[in-house]
């Protein structure tokens, strides 16, 4: 096994090689053709969110991608430089009526349903980590 | 991503392409839904048949859409939502707001009723 690790700056413009970059590591994982934008649009939601939350949108703050592939699983590492909390992403619940109508706040939600294991937890300096794990069938 | 607009009767037909990943280009389609508003035109139908990726963002500039027709009394229907935009919808609930078609001269007509 062996770790991939990529480092970004928070930075809108890094999503879209971000989203070709997942989707490789999941290619080359084994995940099924039809499940690679699946994987590539949870990892992003996390990613935004710690770009967010964590780093508060400033380029100079970096957001660490940790991937592992197990004969399995493929586990992903997301780090930022914040200490913020899931409490603080809102979208857990999407509500009822009105509160649909946000126009913010679902994203990790849609990681939750599309990957089902996300973690929120802290890294070896206490910033916040979220780890996202994707079966392999 | 690139923006098409083409009025079908009095319906605007706004046709989404490439991949809804955030940035200022959100503000585009934000852009296109208010000019509607400001030329009276309350009728729009969203063709995200040629979108090859989304995420919430692109989700939130669609609740914003139908937030800003809906206070003009206005409407935003969906078509050609792919799979996994469907699945999206499915998730946050949207499904619920929104009406969506696969057919657009069903969705235009829907319109009329």
């Amino acid at each position: 096994m062996r770790t991939i690790e990529i480092r970004l700056p928070s930075e809108i413009s890094v999503l879209e090689p971000l989203q070709l970059f997942v989707e490789s590591i999941g290619k080359y994982a084994g995940v099924e053709e039809d499940e690679l934008s699946s994987l590539s649009v949870a990892v992003i939601e996390l990613v935004k969110n710690g770009m967010e939350h964590g780093n508060g949108n400033d380029p100079e703050k970096i957001i660490t991608i940790s991937i592992d592939t197990f004969q399995s699983r493929i586990r992903f590492f997301i780090d930022d430089e914040g200490i913020w909390e899931p409490d603080m992403a809102p979208g857990f619940d999407p509500g009822e009526g009105e509160e649909l109508l946000s126009s913010r706040g679902r994203g990790v939600l849609i990681a939750r349903n599309l990957a089902r294991w996300v973690e929120f937890g802290l890294t070896p300096e206490g910033k916040t980590r979220v780890t996202l794990i994707w079966p392999l069938t | 991503m690139k923006i098409k607009e083409e009025m079908k009767g009095d319906v605007l037909v706004v046709s989404l392409s490439g991949k809804v990943i955030g940035g200022p280009e959100l503000m585009d389609v934000k852009t296109v839904f208010q000019n509607a508003v400001n030329q009276d035109i309350s009728k729009v139908l969203l063709d995200l048949g040629k979108v090859t990726w989304m995420d919430s963002s692109g989700l939130g500039v669609i609740v914003s859409g139908h937030t800003t027709l809906s206070r003009a009394d206005g409407s935003l229907r969906i078509l050609n939502a792919t799979k996994k935009i469907h699945e999206l919808f499915i998730i946050t609930k949207l499904i619920t707001i929104f009406e969506t078609y696969n057919d657009e001269q069903e969705a235009l007509n829907s319109f009329g009723e």
